[in-house]
């Protein structure tokens, strides 16, 4: 038996830092300046719902992740934590995860959660979760007393817990007695800071402060999804304002108290008012192309590779940020685990007479290239314009093929015939490190689907699935992202930043992957 | 008249399962899937196509047809598959904050409408008649999302004087009501009150040039008698067609005026509903909309009857 502090050294680095820190933080102070009051926060997309088993929208996490937790998460710098299991044992094997649960949580209900719970929640999500695929490697759960869940998987998969951790649609802990609901029926009771007081469809959610919380004193603060949490203001309002100018608006006149997020054109105006703080993340979207490998000429590899040799990321990421971005060495943002700058020098080559030189190679004769874009993601549609020009200019017949979000996306995904290549942005996707990243890329994928999968990327990503060490599954990421960038498997444009703000006499807001509405307070 | 409107009550039933059966078919013929969207671009196989079993999406178009309809027959419309709401409980939740919105908007389309369209016509070929074409024509060439953005920037940012979004329902606070929906209903009113400015104005032209009026001049009756009494009514005809019309425009919802100013209404509902193809909800409220705007049209044709005995169906009114 591996016990926690073995295993931490290995993953979960988060939850070995609070299980030393236990004890310690206990009688730490308030992290709230002031409690009391309604703070209103603007989100840019409607809420679809707040069932967080079985919706993977943003809009959804973002309300939500303040009302639900679960067993491990993510912290501030994306490592595997503890949130509610209060330690972790992993057996020598690899196939058996044991969970201790934290003593004393209590549900918004009131109910004390307990394994029985934990196992509801991992079985209703086994149903309808929308990312199940988590689950894929478990072969079943027990549960030998009220503190204690247990998790045995059909063979050891070192990255379980990186998945189990993942924030896209994660596995939060709800009652037993709510685990029959059907998807987006699900009764919002969470063991989170706040609870849910109203929710009106396309208008706002409004949150109330949870008097029973347990804090996870382990943690002095938030840290990424988990860590001390803490609410300071009585109520949370988030309201749905999807106009972007008029979300800024209602934040210059004090209508509301934050937006999730400003455009780039209003950020120069913002950043001069003394009323305002902006804060931002740097890199958030990763905006991406991705070819269809099995459609001609992009299942060419030397099409793929003159395409890709054409053209200058600075002029598309000019367009498609207004001018903010930063170009990317890799799948990966410098500072994370994973990154590499393996295979970096295909990107961003602007060689227009590589391009007709590898066009000859291919036997190309102007074929049609199209390019699925959309106009709901205004980055996506700009991408694809100036690339469609940079096409053109080596000598590429490519033209634009411009459906809505869901037909472009149904159409890549369902259709193997008629586009050659189809843009996306991966926020999620990146930030959950290299083995989600890769798996974009990894048989059965919708992204690569060629009519033969890649051998040498599929060998790099079992390695990077099931490498044993960090530094193992770090070698094969390198050797992967190598390949898929030779290959062109995968287009990674540059990052583009997410800027947030709030009014200056709002405090402890920090911009994260949803607004954490913990340990965020108004001055009086 | 109640015999008439009985029987374009009835006319209603299969018009509406012919509206139903042509939406039916459009929505699955317009490419896009909700267990794609839902899944989004990152899920794998196996989750999309489990979704599409949640959601009942795996069977035969017939059944899914047949499943609506004995669902239709017992008065369900179904449950939204993003929202995971009934069907009808969104619409009915809804459909007040759109009927006020418009009710609002055609209070203002038809005082300003007709007042300027009148005085211009009274004012023939002077100033004030140029004046008010030129505003009507401005009025009905603005874009009502430009001019609903440049309304928040006058009056929450500049002034101060109302938010920049948000419902309050009447029944709950007059004034919040009032603070909340002056700009949606400004913005959908300004292009109607251009374009009933200039109907009115060009009907009561024709009307103030017609004999019975010259006669009512002639027999010494005020101007005011004159055009409220006599030229007023007659003019009320097509007006009455064109409020009908524009009626039926406002209660459609408008997608871009709820948007902009964050209203929770019908536009807004089932423009989210399209761009994620919830085809529960899109069917729902395509069959909701056709039936308000079948009794729209039959309300507008009793009116005739009021304004015009010419035209009464049984020569009672």
């Amino acid at each position: 038996m591996i016990t926690i502090r073995t295993f931490a050294s290995r993953a979960v680095l988060g939850g070995l830092a609070a299980t030393l820190m236990a004890g310690t933080a206990l009688a730490q102070a308030s992290q709230c300046g002031r409690k009391g009051g309604d703070l209103t926060f603007a989100l840019e997309a409607r809420v679809p719902g707040l069932d967080q088993h079985a919706s993977n929208s943003s809009a959804t996490r973002n309300v939500s992740m303040n009302m639900f937790e679960t067993l491990v998460t993510r912290d501030e710098k994306m490592n595997p934590v503890l949130e509610l299991a209060e330690s972790m044992d992993q057996s020598a094997d690899g196939l058996t995860y044991t969970f201790k649960l934290r003593q004393g949580i209590t549900f918004h209900n009131g109910k004390t959660m307990t394994s029985a719970d934990v196992a509801a929640s991992f079985q209703r999500y086994s149903k309808i979760g929308v990312d199940r695929s988590i689950l894929e490697p478990v072969e079943k759960w027990e549960t030998p007393d009220a503190n204690t869940f247990v998790l045995r998987l059909k063979e050891a998969r070192p990255t379980f817990i990186e998945q189990l951790s993942a924030f896209t649609v994660p596995v939060v802990i709800i009652p037993a007695e709510n685990a029959e609901a059907a998807a987006q029926q699900l009764p919002i009771v969470g063991t989170g800071p706040f609870q849910l007081e109203e929710f009106k469809p396309d208008s706002h959610v409004k949150l109330k402060r949870f008097a029973g919380y347990k804090p996870d004193t382990r943690h002095t603060t938030i840290s990424g999804f988990g860590g001390n949490k803490e609410a300071c203001v009585d109520t949370v309002t988030f309201r749905m304002m999807t106009e972007p100018a008029a979300r800024t608006a209602a934040l210059e006149v004090g209508e509301i108290h934050g937006v999730e997020d400003v455009p780039v054109a209003s950020q120069k105006r913002l950043a001069g008012n003394k009323d305002i703080k902006l804060s931002r993340l740097e890199l958030f979207t990763m905006n991406v192309a991705y070819p269809n490998a099995s459609f001609p000429p992009t299942d060419n590899p030397k099409v793929r590779q003159a395409i890709l040799a054409a053209m200058d990321f600075e002029e598309i990421m000019e367009a498609a940020s207004d001018g903010q971005y930063k170009l990317n060495k890799g799948f990966q943002f410098p500072g994370m685990n994973y990154y590499s700058e393996a295979g970096a020098e295909n990107l961003n080559q602007k060689n227009k007479e590589k391009a007709k030189k590898l066009l000859a190679e291919a036997g190309y004769k102007g074929e049609k290239v199209t390019l699925l874009t959309n106009r709901e993601f205004p980055y996506m549609y700009n991408t694809s314009l100036v690339m469609a020009e940079q096409l053109k200019a080596a000598g590429i017949n490519a033209e634009l093929l411009v459906l809505d979000w869901p037909a472009a996306l149904q159409k890549s995904i369902k259709e193997t015939e008629g586009w050659n290549f189809f843009y996306t942005g991966w926020i999620t996707v990146i930030a959950l490190g290299g083995p989600q990243t890769m798996r974009q890329m990894a048989a059965p994928s919708f992204v690569w689907k060629p009519k033969e999968p890649d051998a040498e990327f599929q060998a790099a990503f079992q390695v990077l699935s099931s490498g044993k060490t960090l530094d193992e599954r770090k070698a094969a990421f390198a050797k992967a992202q190598a390949r898929a960038l030779d290959q062109v498997m995968a287009i990674p444009f540059g990052a583009m930043p997410k800027t947030q703000a709030v009014r200056a006499n709002v405090e402890g807001f920090k911009s994260y992957y949803i607004p954490r509405m913990s340990g965020v307070w108004i001055k009086g | 008249m109640a015999r008439y409107a009985l029987k374009r009550l009835l006319q209603m039933i299969p018009l509406l399962l012919l509206v139903s059966l042509i939406s039916f078919g459009l929505i699955k013929l317009v490419p896009g899937d909700p267990a794609v969207v839902m899944g989004g671009s990152n899920a794998t196989p196996a989750e999309i196509d489990a979704i599409r079993r949640n959601l009942g999406l795996d069977q035969p178009v017939w059944q899914q047809l047949l499943s609506f309809y004995a669902n239709l027959a017992r008065g369900d419309l179904g449950r939204s598959l993003l929202l995971g709401q009934p069907v009808a409980e969104a619409l009915i939740e809804r459909a007040p904050v759109t009927l006020w919105i418009s009710l609002y908007s055609l209070i203002l389309t038809v005082v300003v409408g007709m007042a300027t369209g009148i005085v211009a016509a009274l004012r023939h070929n002077t100033w004030v008649d140029q004046v008010v074409s030129v505003v009507a024509l401005i009025g009905v060439s603005l874009p009502n999302f430009w001019l609903g953005l440049m309304m928040i920037v006058l009056f929450s940012v500049w002034l101060g004087w109302l938010p920049t979004g948000g419902y309050v329902a009447p029944s709950a606070d007059v004034v919040g009501f009032l603070r909340t929906a002056t700009m949606p209903a400004l913005a959908l009113a300004f292009l109607q009150i251009g374009l009933l400015t200039r109907i009115t104005r060009s009907t009561m032209l024709d009307v103030l040039g017609q004999d019975y009026i010259r006669t009512a001049r002639a027999k010494g009756l005020p101007e005011t008698t004159v055009v409220l009494k006599h030229a007023l009514a007659n003019v009320m005809i097509p007006v009455i067609t064109v409020i009908g019309l524009i009626l039926s425009v406002l209660l459609s919802g408008s997608i871009i005026v709820e948007t902009i100013f964050s209203v929770p209404g019908i536009g807004s509902l089932l423009g989210n509903a399209i761009l994620r193809r919830d085809y529960p909800m899109i069917q729902g409220g395509l069959l909701f909309v056709a039936a308000g705007l079948m009794l729209l049209n039959l309300i507008v044709d009793v009116l005739y009857g009021v304004f015009d005995p010419r035209v009464r169906v049984d020569g009672r009114g």
